[in-house]
């Protein structure tokens, strides 16, 4: 509606007409989407307008009723099972609730997805990316730790860490401030800017969170009824007039 | 409300019918999760040990007990330990054993993955580039199809042992004459069915707890209704296999 002139950069994810159904609620509702290299998009909209299940229709976790999710030019819905596999390793994924494993130390938590996509790394490397990693997210001295001993805050710097392992060029996070203290929250906000400029990555927020949105996005996406409403900068969405819009940032 | 208990009941069959399915799809795919095996062979077999051994022990026991007054009154106790043991062996140690299994892993399966499917633990794996299916039900099923044998094989050793102690509350039995008693009865043949049972009883446990975990619905109170609900089913699940076994022995005469 309102995109920046200023992108003239490659698509890394495109979405053409999603559309996805649970029973007679329609969740996505011809929903079209570009973002480029380099790009954090935020997603704001109510609880239940589908914004989780659209990160989970491009990670290959749902699939749509119909449309093309198109990630590095490849249409997810169409991958094989080894196909989609190779795409998540370049795609990071930040649950909600962290989803960090009970049972596993940090050490093993962070190790999982690579010994899953990088087979071939010494035990030496892999140590090495590990204490990386959690250096990267302040959090190295947790290595031997339980998740249950952690903070939410720490909780979700190690599930960040876990992400941002694989050197994933795309990272989805879903609602990465929800349930923690705001200058938790802006901490977490802050180090999503940095690993974008420091990696190059190209993210998707699910954000409630406005001071999340301001400060990590370079896009705002206003998702009502399944479509993609209005988008924009912060600036240029928080000056619109639309009741709808307005909603949000009121 | 009938009809409704019956559709629910027909549809968790064809799920678990299903999901049994998949485990034999799964497990011949390639990259076996051998780590995760062993350690889930470890949290089946070992951390049981302890509970069967004295369960197993208390029953050996216990039923020698009760059957020494019966016996005595026929004038046969010196069938105790034969009759003792054969029932220990085909009946009752398969049986308690997998009870008991039911409850201790059977709850602790459903609830682990009803945990992990509710924290979205199971989604991570899979957006980790592993096959939960493979890493979280092959792995736990196969733990709990071989485990059990192994903990019924056990079980029968111990009772016998209880049995050993419960004639000598009344009598003087020798160890070397209460064995040579046990095993002028007791065969191969007796302890074999037994063990295919303990391999179907474990399959079933491990099969309902992992469907109830995995399905999972409506957060932490889900949770709840999955342990309990894999407790149940599978504690159902048990008796009907033990009912069919004894038609098959009936039919065959070698269970």
């Amino acid at each position: 509606m309102m995109e920046k002139a200023s992108y003239n950069k490659e698509a890394i994810i495109e979405l053409i007409n999603l559309k996805k159904s649970f029973g007679n609620n329609h969740v996505l509702n011809d929903l079209n989407l570009t973002v480029k290299q380099g790009e954090n998009v935020v997603f704001i909209g109510k609880s239940g307008s589908g914004k989780s299940v659209l990160i989970k229709c491009i990670i290959g976790l749902i699939k749509p009723d119909s449309g093309i999710i198109s990630v590095f030019g490849n249409d997810v819905s169409k991958l094989s099972h080894d196909d989609l596999d190779q795409m998540r390793a370049k795609v990071g994924f930040l649950f909600q609730s962290n989803a960090l494993y009970d049972s596993m130390t940090i050490r093993e938590n962070l190790e999982f997805p690579l010994r899953r996509h990088w087979l071939k790394g010494t035990k030496d490397t892999i140590n090495d990316l590990v204490l990386d990693a959690l250096t990267n997210v302040g959090l190295a001295d947790t290595i031997d730790m339980k998740p249950s001993e952690l903070s939410g805050g720490m909780k979700k710097r190690v599930a960040l860490a876990r992400t941002l392992i694989l050197k994933p060029e795309i990272i989805l996070y879903d609602e990465p401030t929800s349930g923690l203290d705001p200058v938790t929250g802006k901490e977490i906000s802050n180090l999503i800017v940095e690993i974008q400029k420091k990696y190059n990555t190209s993210s998707i927020i699910i954000s409630h969170d406005l001071s999340c949105a301001k400060i990590t996005s370079n896009k705002i996406v206003i998702l009502i009824d399944g479509t993609c409403y209005a988008t924009g900068t912060f600036e240029e969405l928080n000056n619109m007039s639309d009741t709808k819009v307005k909603q949000f940032f009121d | 409300m009938k009809s409704i208990a019956l559709k629910y009941f027909i549809y968790e069959t064809a799920g678990i019918y299903l999901f049994a399915v998949r485990f034999f799809k799964e497990l011949f795919k390639p990259r076996f999760e051998f780590n995760e095996f062993l350690k889930q062979c470890y949290t089946v077999g070992n951390t049981s040990i302890t509970l069967v051994s004295v369960t197993a022990l208390i029953m050996g026991l216990v039923i020698t007990i009760q059957s020494q007054p019966a016996m005595e009154t026929f004038g046969t106790e010196s069938w105790l330990p034969s009759v003792v043991s054969i029932s220990l062996v085909r009946e009752l140690v398969p049986v308690i054993t997998a009870l008991t299994c039911a409850g201790k892993i059977g709850s602790s399966i459903g609830a682990e993955l009803g945990s992990m499917k509710v924290t979205e633990q199971i989604d991570s794996m899979e957006v980790s580039g592993t096959n939960p299916f493979k890493y979280l039900v092959v792995t736990r099923v196969l733990a709990t199809t071989l485990m059990l044998p192994l903990l019924i094989i056990l079980g029968d050793t111990i009772s016998l042992y209880g049995a050993y102690i419960g004639v000598n509350i009344n009598q003087n039995v020798s160890f070397h004459l209460f064995t040579n008693q046990v095993f002028a009865k007791l065969d191969f043949s007796d302890v074999l069915p037994s063990v295919i049972k303990g391999l179907f009883f474990g399959f079933t446990i491990g099969i309902i707890s992992c469907y109830k975990g995995y399905h999972t619905k409506n957060g932490t109170e889900g949770v709840g209704k999955s342990a309990n609900s894999s407790v149940v089913v599978s504690i159902f699940a048990v008796f009907m296999i033990d009912l069919i076994a004894a038609q098959v022995a009936n039919i065959f005469h070698i269970l």
